[in-house]
């Protein structure tokens, strides 16, 4: 029995050495002292040390098609599902282990969160950046690849019957990649819904709290905090082709001929998510043999 | 712009100040010819390093600023006084502190404008920006101005600065004036609220927030206020360094880290954390929480060359 559990605490440690090359790398291109957003390396490593085996073993990430995925920034988009931005920590964490070199995916964040006492200062050291429309031109401008999710709150919080159905995609993460001529990379994410499976959402309560939403899950608020705790669903993330968009077309261009691209886009993640889904892994890891229907 | 040679008489006013009176020892040196007269409402002793200069005691109003002016032909007007958060010296409410701060500061502009002054310069401050948790990082000369929203006691600083802007543009084409936003301006001669607690040995050391910090020593503070006469157009400027640095960290360096305390805790309770230590204004936590970083693009492309010789880490050790 103890044979076992030191078997599995030593798989569970992630390895020193592997962590080692990606934070050396990493350190080459980031200054400690010169992220005005606050990424901290250090604190970095130590979180996504901690997020590694839930990475690995817990959601038993798949990153498909790597190669799609050139040595160069991107401004990346993906669906967003899950409730909590759990989704978000698993795509930067495939981009630091799944790719070489390794990049710190910097992940626009909702208004709320930065001003949440030891949240805030957290989010800020592993990377993430406020949504705001100045901070991710700026990100561009310095070459970083930052991650956007065009549905907002809504996309995270739909109720069960709305699950890996887009919402309305915004328009603005189209325009700033124009503006600074950087490719749209298109990601979809698959099984992250099956997080928290049943989902209630009662947006006048979220109101009154000053929260972008509050679900309802059969764990959470009832068993407190433990009800946060997400199942353990596989997730698979698939990259799709970056998108190259017409030089000719300008980032203040009409709202119809940005849109027809961003519909594009958007299109192509639907396609993702349906193809995904049918090679989608059952709680315990075997592929569903009954195709979901989207709902 | 006009010359060199059209500097011959400039006025500071809030001589009683540290900035001021290093600003007065380096105009000294870069216009050797020119006579400077600072003027405070507090009494001052003339600096005797400064040879050129001659320090007033006066009262801010029209009737003794019109005196001045017409004993002397200024053609530089630096104001540089406007009532301090951290230390205040006169027992004012709100009312009677935006009362005091625009009227006399409009009167002043005017009369700026009757004697023909060639150029006004006037210091307000990034904290107009506001401390909010969506500031975008950096904020530009454009970004609104809104640190009056949660804080009222912010509403003189946002107000002069608005009264100055608007003051700026009406006359842009009688009367040359610069708007200066510096970030926290650090030094031995400055004495505001940034300067005060990372000086004071029982600071609260933030532990739920680490918001970047942007500071300017009050050296470079100074040359580029002397650099700006001849050298900056008309209108508003932000002023920080290309370097930032983690409140944390920049209280480590000083060796002032007081006891750990929850930020969010201490807001709840600011007015009695303010009775225990009165030198922190209550709207300075809010800058110990949320990052107010601002843009320094602008000021650059006039200034060209050099114009921070002063690290941040040199300068918080010095301190």
């Amino acid at each position: 029995m103890l044979d076992q559990l030191k078997f599995l605490l030593e798989h569970l440690k992630p390895n020193p050495k592997k962590f080692d090359e990606i934070y050396a790398e990493l350190h080459q291109g980031y200054h400690p002292r010169k992220d005005p957003w606050g990424l901290n390396l250090k604190k970095h490593r130590t979180c996504f040390e901690l997020i590694w085996p839930l990475y690995q073993y817990y959601f038993r990430v798949k990153f498909h098609h790597p190669e799609h995925i050139e040595n160069k920034p991107y401004l990346i988009i993906a669906n967003h599902s899950g409730q909590i931005a759990i989704d978000a920590l698993l795509v930067m964490a495939a981009f630091l282990f799944e790719k070489h070199p390794p990049r710190v995916v910097r992940a626009m964040i909702d208004r709320f969160l930065p001003k949440l006492p030891f949240v805030g200062e957290l989010v800020s050291e592993i990377g993430s950046v406020l949504g705001e429309r100045q901070n991710c031109l700026h990100l561009l401008d310095h070459k970083e690849t930052v991650l956007v999710f065009p549905e907002g709150v809504t996309g995270i919080a739909k109720p069960s019957n709305k699950f890996y159905t887009l919402q309305k995609f915004t328009t603005g993460f189209f325009r700033m990649a124009a503006q600074k001529e950087v490719e749209v990379l298109p990601l979809a994410i698959v099984g992250a819904e099956e997080f928290y499976p049943h989902v209630a959402h009662f947006p006048k309560i979220a109101k009154a709290l000053g929260l972008p939403a509050f679900p309802v899950t059969p764990t959470f608020p009832w068993l407190g905090p433990l009800g946060i705790l997400p199942l353990p669903s596989p997730v698979d993330i698939y990259v799709g082709k970056p998108y190259a968009f017409p030089k000719t077309l300008k980032s203040d261009a009409p709202d119809k001929d940005i849109q027809k691209h961003v519909t594009k886009l958007k299109k192509q993640i639907q396609k993702m998510i349906d193809e995904g889904l049918k090679q989608k892994r059952n709680y315990f890891g075997e592929v569903e043999r009954v195709h979901r229907k989207r709902r | 712009m006009f010359t060199e040679n059209d500097v011959k008489q400039v006025l500071v006013i809030g001589i009683a100040g540290g900035l001021a009176q290093l600003l007065s020892k380096k105009l000294n040196t870069r216009f050797p010819n020119a006579k400077i007269t600072g003027v405070d409402s507090r009494t001052t002793p003339k600096p005797k390093d400064i040879q050129n200069l001659s320090c007033l005691t006066l009262k801010y109003s029209r009737t003794e600023f019109e005196k001045l002016f017409r004993k002397n032909k200024f053609d530089v007007v630096f104001h540089l006084g406007r009532l301090s958060h951290a230390q205040p010296i006169l027992p004012m409410n709100l009312a009677q502190k935006i009362e005091f701060t625009l009227v006399e500061t409009q009167k002043l502009f005017d009369i700026c404008k009757t004697f023909q002054v060639k150029k006004i310069i006037f210091l307000s401050s990034f904290h107009v920006y506001g401390a909010n948790a969506d500031n975008p990082v950096f904020l530009t000369e454009d970004a609104p101005l809104r640190a009056s929203i949660d804080f009222g006691n912010l509403r003189e600083v946002v107000e002069i600065d608005f009264t100055a802007t608007n003051w700026m543009w009406k006359y842009q084409n009688e009367i040359q004036m610069n708007v200066f936003r510096p970030c926290n301006i650090i030094g031995h001669h400055i004495k505001n609220a940034v300067t005060t607690y990372l000086t004071t040995k029982y600071s609260p050391y933030p532990i739920d927030y680490n918001p970047s910090f942007q500071f300017i020593h009050e050296d470079d503070m100074a040359n580029i206020l002397v650099r700006a006469i001849l050298e900056v157009p008309t209108g508003v400027y932000n002023l920080a360094p290309d370097e930032f640095i983690s409140i944390r960290r920049a209280l480590q360096i000083c060796k002032n880290g007081g006891p750990p305390v929850p930020l969010f805790l201490a807001t709840a309770f600011a007015s009695l954390l303010k009775k225990w230590y009165s030198a922190l204004p209550e709207y300075f936590l809010e800058y110990l929480k949320y990052p107010c970083l601002i843009d320094n693009q602008l000021i650059k492309t006039h200034l060209k060359g050099p114009l921070f010789f002063h690290t941040t880490e040199e300068t918080l050790k010095a301190l």
